[in-house]
């Protein structure tokens, strides 16, 4: 009665070149991978990665006209954002030039494609430039500074920032003033420069506050509470989240909500108030659903949510939340996601002391490598698998994973999470 | 002759009399574009005769909040304009609230798709809106059945220690098993361990290993299954430093590691063709090379191998090599599934209920007799690895000193008979059925389509194309 077996991802995926032109058929193959259904209790089957998944041919083809379908609606929005720089050109409207061309590499940022989207940008930029109203140039500059953060070139990203918070300065454009420092912070999170991004947050709150922009305000207050809570000063991290809270709670968007409650969530585990953390993980997972669909929240929450039993030694649940998770990164296509989902599943292992666990980190490495490259999401993966292997006493191929994780990091700039490789590299020589 | 296993009720004295009608605290949510209002004014009324404690939380987020903070016996969901969607979030983002507390959804006009989605999700039932008095009492008697449980002693079990895991049984089935396994212990043939998934291939080759001439050296078990291609030769046979990217130190493999002992080759079916020819040579030869190493390393081990498939079929199919399924066959065990070891699920599940207690610093004594009913009740397509794992869940929830139905998992509990025991509107039409049927068989293999369409009768297309027709 049934069919062939199905082809297995990793090797399915091992016949499809790295041509840009199949990256939408990748998408398709990875978001229809199902585990095969004769592994799911056999004894491979707590060990499944999406590699091990399989995906029918048939399937595949069925699907195809929803992918077309989907190609053609990006590129006829795109064409059409281009259609309308045209026109506005025509009108002599630069502005709507500038508006229409950054419209156009935000519809490629939803769809994951930072590089193309730089690109619309650096086009709108120029026209921008010419002009004598400096405010889409700010906007531009700004769209510019996130799209870099997203492609892991933060000194490009900081000058793009800095850039557009001195025009907006200039200009007395308050907003801009506020979005640009808030950008400055980001940068500065993303290197893990914490007094740097505080000094930013607070720049911006306190522009936000002067303007009385309300949802900036609150967003600013998460974002210094999440840097206190880095710093470890939590009294003034659970002050902030509080404000925050309170500020969205009466009439802010549910996924600003959300957030709160996972950076809450995050507060009261490292207060080691487990109840109260997955009471706020919980609650900011049904404030996410009021809002629309955002996958990379969903994952986020749900990750905290599977640490927080990782840490707490509930290990079943840790799993099964960490299934479900997987099943929402497959789905979205979060393959960043999926791999610290993999990271995570191999640390449960490590928790074990299951050496088998170490397939996990393989196939993380293999996804933030080969299937959505992320420096950055390697080199986490690097330093976990390190730790694994230390753990299990295999100390020189722990080395060996935490050095290349140091590496990684020097070339992304990050300097704390480079001292802490550094200072494992420490221990384990000792 | 074995004696059967008897499972005597216990005098119920932690159980409240049928008679004194338990008060239920509900708490009654609307969901996004759904109104509560007209809904509860009604429960107001009913609820000073039905016993009845009433709450209202103003959205799914203040829901939980208040889950946390207190327990309750019913949340009574009433589903905005997506139910379909709503659904999932709700059951997921309610699970592990204080308590375990039942949900009941409440949605205008549902669907059979919506109703037997709750269904397999552990909702205790779906009513429609506007919600008529006995249909809530119906559901809610339901509720209060749980404490009409009956606890029933676990019964003693004698398992035998294989290292960190135990045999466990007495069914005929089993002892040929134990039968067959102490003739081949103390040989050195290599064996076959034959069964579905969850059987216990993996302890009885432990088994066969300790009771056997390598005893003193390692049992070293490796998955061919879970590690990726690429990588499972240099796991098995080892590599020098240097031998391909990532090989950054030597490596000793498992066929090393196991010297003068076991190795045992699990789920072997999975392995390529390329491979399935080294580990050939390396049961011909009795000696390996490592990867990138030019050295012959000669091997004393007893190799023992494992897989739920059916080997001989993927011979004929060109997908497993014969010569080595003769070299590995030279005595082949094959293992009952778990149903038909018959009363073995009881002994099995108070195995598994007093070792993970102890673990999990619990004191259960007792099952209830519905709990009982329900593990005799379900497929066990995961054999007794999935039974391992549902005691394992409910343990951990369980609060006293009895195992009840309420701690067994959403699934289980969704077996129960639910939409047949009621009457909508009469009888079936014949989609209705069909419908309901596929569901069941759908829980009953957690969801997996191939297993389902194989116990249907039907092609796994046809299956998809009705369960998209239904809404499942």
């Amino acid at each position: 009665m049934t069919g062939p077996p199905p082809v297995r991802v990793e090797k399915a995926l091992a016949l499809m070149p790295e041509l840009e032109a199949l990256a939408p058929l990748r998408a398709l193959l990875v978001s229809i991978a199902r585990p095969d259904e004769a592994t799911v209790w056999s004894s491979s089957g707590p060990y499944l990665t999406l590699g091990k998944r399989g995906v029918h041919p048939d399937e595949l083809r069925r699907r195809m006209p929803q992918a077309f379908h989907r190609i053609t609606e990006h590129l006829q929005v795109l064409f059409k954002a281009y259609v309308e720089a045209l026109e506005c050109q025509q009108r002599a409207d630069a502005p709507g030039v500038v508006a229409a061309l950054v419209r156009a590499g935000r519809l490629e940022e939803e769809v994951g494609r930072h590089t193309q989207a730089r690109t619309w940008y650096e086009v709108a930029l120029r026209v921008a430039e010419a002009l004598q109203d400096r405010r889409p140039e700010v906007e531009v500059l700004r769209a510019l500074g996130y799209v870099c953060v997203a492609l892991g070139e933060y000194a490009a990203s900081a000058r793009h920032f800095q850039r557009s918070l001195a025009l907006a300065e200039a200009e007395f454009d308050q907003a801009g003033a506020t979005a640009a420092s808030e950008g400055l912070g980001d940068v500065a999170v993303a290197q893990g420069q914490w007094g740097g991004a505080q000094a930013w947050y607070s720049r911006g709150l306190r522009l936000a506050e002067a303007a009385s922009d309300a949802p900036h305000v609150g967003r600013l207050e998460r974002q210094l509470g999440v840097l206190a809570r880095k710093q470890r000063d939590l009294a003034a991290a659970g002050e902030f989240l509080r404000r925050a809270r309170e500020r969205f709670e009466a009439a802010g968007p549910p996924d600003e909500m959300a957030r709160v409650l996972n950076e809450q969530g995050r507060l009261d585990a490292q207060l080691g108030r487990y109840t109260a953390a997955s009471a706020a993980y919980r609650e900011a997972l049904a404030w996410a659903q009021r809002a629309p669909r955002d996958a990379r929240l969903e994952l986020s929450i749900r990750l905290n949510l599977a640490e927080l039993d990782l840490e707490a030694g509930r290990l079943l649940e840790a799993e099964a939340e960490l299934r479900r998770a997987e099943q929402v990164a497959i789905g979205g296509h979060a393959i960043r996601r999926l791999a610290q989902i993999y990271t995570l599943m191999g640390r449960l292992r490590g928790a074990q002391e299951d050496e088998t666990g170490f397939v996990f980190f393989e196939q993380a490495i293999e996804l933030a490598k080969a299937v959505e490259p992320s420096v950055a999401t390697e080199a986490q993966v690097y330093h976990a698998y390190g730790l694994f292997r230390s753990r299990l006493g295999q100390q020189d191929e722990a080395r060996a994973y935490l050095e290349r994780a140091r590496e990684l990091f020097d070339s992304l700039g990050e300097a704390v999470e480079r001292e802490r490789v550094e200072a494992e590299l420490r221990a384990l020589s000792a | 002759m074995i004696p059967p296993v008897r499972m005597e009720p216990s005098v119920p004295s932690a159980v409240p009399s049928r008679e004194a009608l338990a008060l239920l605290r509900i708490l009654v949510v609307a969901g996004e574009g759904g109104s509560a209002g007209a809904l509860l004014q009604n429960l107001r009324q009913w609820a000073d005769d039905g016993r009845l404690e009433i709450d209202t939380a103003p959205d799914l987020p203040r829901a939980v909040r208040q889950l946390s903070g207190q327990r309750w016996d019913v949340v009574l969901a009433v589903l905005g304009e997506h139910p379909d969607d709503d659904l999932s979030w709700w059951v997921d983002t309610l699970r592990g609230a204080t308590g375990s507390p039942r949900f009941i959804a409440v949605a205008q006009a549902p669907s059979m798709g919506l109703v037997l989605r709750a269904e397999k999700s552990g909702v205790l039932d779906v009513l429609a809106l506007p919600l008529r008095r006995e249909e809530l009492v119906r559901a809610l008697e339901r509720v209060r059945s749980v404490v009409s449980e009956t606890a029933v002693p676990l019964p003693l079990v004698e398992p035998h220690a294989v290292g960190p895991y135990a045999l466990v049984g007495q069914s005929a089935a089993m002892l040929d098993v134990y039968k067959l396994l102490a003739r081949v212990a103390g040989s050195s043939a290599t064996v076959l361990v034959q069964g579905e998934s969850g059987t216990g291939k993996e302890v009885v080759a432990r088994a066969i290993h300790m009771n056997g001439p390598h005893a003193s050296g390692a049992f070293v078990a490796v998955n061919c299954a879970a590690i990726p291609e690429n990588l499972l030769e240099s796991e098995l046979f080892g590599h020098e430093k240097g031998a391909f990217t990532g090989a950054v130190t030597r490596k000793i493999g498992r066929f090393e590691q196991a010297a003068s002992g076991t190795l045992f080759l699990d789920e072997i079916a999975d392995m390529s063709l390329a491979l399935q020819a080294k580990i050939l040579r390396a049961v011909q030869e009795r000696e390996i090379e490592r990867v990138g190493g030019s050295e012959t390393i000669p091997v004393d081990v007893r190799l023992i191998a494992a897989t739920n498939r059916d080997l001989k079929e993927a011979i004929k199919q060109g997908r497993f090599r014969e010569d080595l399924y003769y070299r590995l066959a030279v005595v082949t065990i094959r293992l009952p599934t778990l149903v038909e070891r018959g009363d073995d699920l009881v002994l099995l599940t108070a195995y598994y209920v007093r070792l993970f207690a102890q673990r999990y610093g619990k004191k259960i004594q007792a099952i209830s007799d519905r709990a009982l009913g329900l593990l005799r009740a379900h497929a066990w397509v995961g054999n007794v690895r999935e039974l391992r794992n549902v005691i394992e869940r409910a343990v951990i929830v369980a609060t006293d000193e009895t195992l009840r139905a309420e701690h067994l998992p959403d699934e289980l509990r969704g077996e129960e008979a639910t939409l047949v025991d009621r009457p909508q509107g009469g009888l079936l039409t014949l989609a209705e059925a069909e419908a309901r049927h596929i569901a069941r068989v759908l829980a009953h293999t957690n969801g997996q389509i191939g297993a389902a369409a194989e116990i249907l009768g039907i092609h796994r297309n046809t299956l998809t194309r009705k369960m998209k027709e239904y809404g499942l």
